[in-house]
């Protein structure tokens, strides 16, 4: 069913059976307007959206096994060490879910992330954008 | 001008292609006719504007380490910064939980990105190294409420260590339930009714004992870059500063004159909205003015005079391009100098990617110094007064505040409004609804959705601060438990608990507790034990 979306430009409503988005942030920073309208985003687009706040590496791992999600989203508004420890969580708990990331996120540090195939949203990115990316790593 | 946008401000109120005489209300001609630093005081809080009261530059500074947060401060005053506010580290400050706490270990690389950590009586002194307490204008860092009590007694036991005497300091606290409950909350943080009354405690201890300090000051910036709207801004301010009057008066222990004069230091925010940003800060005076008078009976002047310090928004500094955002915060500065404040800070065009660099922090004194110095701007007090559109424009905005103002009241006053998501739901309404305007184009910001570009030609980037400021901070944490007299901080603390269950003054209690050498995260087990954990009331 097409719903309306406030915040996509018009492919709305296409994304197929239940396809699982997990939210996190990876630091101890309470700002919610960017992760709250990514979220609302996605939801628009059809994808359920998980949302587990100011977690740590291990519960990102946890939720991710126990919530069998197709995606992980991370919000960064700290430093780009703390993201890898998750990358590295994940790989040793055997999770293969994608991963993208958006925030405050330096240039020096999403250089390094995208280099470990994590796709980076600088403020400022197009929300159509990052939903796109969520359809094409979770093969929508 | 993109096609398709419509000819409102960024609040929502639509605007005419030129404005008459005709278009002041009648209402508003009263205020309009009066002379800055006369009531309603909608021109100004003096007649004389800055030539008798320059504003203040108060830039936010800290980072990494305690020796870090004092070379950035003396590196500002240094280029002319007129005061300071001392920004902590927000896992260990915020939360107040020590650098061993488990949620701090998990993510350690973060510590001290935000903020320096301070931890101590002790990271104080540090913090404050080569810095004059009693010669310079402070704020002490506690934007978060829990936080605050902890800060001022940091900073306050500084003080009399060195042997300054209280009541030569002069200095702003914030315990501002705005960044606490709606900006930026915490993970654990007590529940607002617990923040109302600690801040009438700090309110009362201040009023005694540090009687030139600014106790608490609500900033409603942390509910505006948050989403709500000019208006809504005003009015959740007042509402705000309602429920503290409210409070304090019935409980007897300050003169209400005081009080007002005390909770009349604000912080608003200044956007890319410029004569709804300039009319909201001369509407702000005006409300204020009349909200003492009409529900309070309030006749003394200095209690009257709102004192406005700004801060331009963090969220209109864009990541792309940034040398772009000096020109965003000069225009926001300037909006700032016409609407009348008393003090500014400037973000910082590295805002987007990190805290400022030296150079950005510094870039940013610079502006307030060209807009005062160069510009000639700060030459008449309220120069734009009477101007028909502004004026317009001011009275609708006040309309809609006191509205909205209303709205807050039937919620049961604004600590209710937060307990039950209502300032929420407006806050996420409005970012949804900035956010699709900026996909239809209604709204443009220029390198972003308007003439996009991916390119830097300048190379900034983020300012990677200190690496080191967790493993030092568990230096330190060793070297204070085992530094200091234990049987006299535990006793303090056991003090402190016996105030918060029983009653009695939660802002005394923590002066002799940080003053005896007790930590952020010890006083921080003390809160939470007592007060509990508030839920963030709306999801997303």
């Amino acid at each position: 069913m097409e719903v309306p979306s406030q915040l996509l430009r018009g492919t709305n409503g296409s994304v197929s059976g239940d396809v699982r988005v997990l939210m996190a942030k990876t630091s101890l920073d309470g700002h919610w307007r960017g992760i709250n309208v990514v979220s609302r985003a996605l939801r628009e687009a059809g994808f359920e959206v998980i949302l587990a706040g100011m977690v740590t590496a291990d519960t990102i791992a946890k939720v991710a096994i126990d919530e069998d999600v197709d995606l992980i989203g991370l919000n960064v508004g700290g430093r780009v060490e703390v993201v890898e420890r998750i990358l590295d969580v994940l790989a040793a708990n055997d999770v293969k879910v994608p991963v993208f990331a958006g925030g405050t996120i330096p240039h020096y540090a999403s250089d390094k992330l995208e280099a470990r195939g994590v796709e980076c949203f600088p403020p400022g990115s197009d929300l159509d954008d990052i939903v796109a990316a969520a359809r094409r790593l979770t093969n929508q | 001008m993109a096609s398709g946008k419509k000819y409102e401000t960024v609040s929502g109120i639509e605007v005419k292609a030129s404005y008459g005489p005709d278009d002041i209300p009648d209402d508003y001609a009263a205020a309009v006719a009066a002379l800055p630093g006369e009531a309603p005081y909608l021109r100004g809080a003096h007649r004389e504007g800055y030539r008798s009261k320059p504003w203040r530059i108060f830039q936010l500074s800290g980072f990494g380490n305690p020796e870090d947060e004092a070379e950035r401060i003396r590196f500002l005053l240094s280029k002319g910064a007129t005061g300071f506010i001392m920004e902590h580290d927000r896992m260990t400050g915020d939360h107040l939980y020590d650098p061993d706490h488990p949620e701090v270990v998990a993510r350690r690389e973060d510590v001290g990105i935000n903020g320096a950590v301070i931890m101590s009586a002790h990271d104080y002194e540090l913090a404050l190294e080569g810095i004059d307490q009693k010669g310079t204008y402070a704020h002490a860092g506690g934007g978060v409420a829990q936080h605050a009590p902890f800060c001022l007694a940091g900073y306050w036991n500084v003080a009399r260590r060195r042997g300054i005497d209280l009541k030569d300091l002069n200095g702003t606290g914030q315990s501002d339930l705005f960044l606490t409950y709606v900006g930026c909350p915490p993970l654990q943080q007590i529940p607002p009714a617990d923040a109302l009354k600690i801040n009438c405690d700090i309110v009362e201890f201040t009023n005694k004992a540090v009687p030139n300090w600014v106790p608490i000051s609500m900033a409603a910036y942390n509910g505006a870059d948050s989403g709500l709207n000019a208006y809504q801004e005003l009015a959740a301010l007042m509402a705000a500063n309602v429920d503290h009057l409210d409070e304090v008066k019935r409980r007897g222990n300050v003169p209400l004159e005081s009080l007002a004069h005390a909770l009349g230091g604000v912080s608003f925010r200044v956007a890319m909205d410029f004569f709804e940003d300039i009319a909201k800060l001369r509407v702000a005076r005006k409300m204020w003015h009349d909200l003492l008078v009409k529900r309070y009976g309030i006749t003394d002047e200095r209690a009257l005079r709102l004192r406005v310090h700004i801060v331009t928004a963090g969220s209109a500094m864009t990541y792309q391009e940034p040398i772009n955002n000096i020109v965003r915060g000069t225009i926001m500065g300037m909006a700032a100098v016409l609407g009348g404040v008393q003090s500014m800070g400037i973000s910082a065009y590295d805002e987007a990617l990190s805290v400022p660099s030296e150079q950005a922090h510094q870039q940013s004194v610079r502006i307030q110094q060209i807009l005062m110095e160069e510009t000639g701007i700060a030459r008449v007090a309220d120069p734009l007064g009477g101007s028909y559109f502004l004026e317009a424009l001011s009275a609708d905005l006040e309309a809609k505040a006191w509205e909205y103002f209303d709205e807050i009241q039937e919620q049961g006053g604004f600590i209710a409004a937060l307990e039950n998501g209502f300032i929420h739901q407006t806050a996420s309404a409005n970012q949804v609804e900035l956010e699709a305007k900026m996909i239809t184009g209604e709204r443009s910001i220029v390198g972003v959705n308007y003439s996009p570009s991916d390119h830097d030609p300048f190379g900034i980037d983020g300012f990677a601060g200190s690496a080191d400021a967790w493993d030092k901070a568990m230096i330190r944490l060793g070297e204070l438990r085992s530094g200091r007299d234990s049987a006299l901080a535990m006793a303090k603390l056991h003090e402190l608990e016996s105030i918060c269950r029983d009653g009695g003054n939660v802002m005394a209690g923590v002066f002799e507790a940080v003053g005896a050498d007790a930590s952020v995260g010890e006083i921080g087990d003390v809160f939470r034990e007592v007060y509990g954990s508030w839920k963030f009331p709306v999801s997303f």
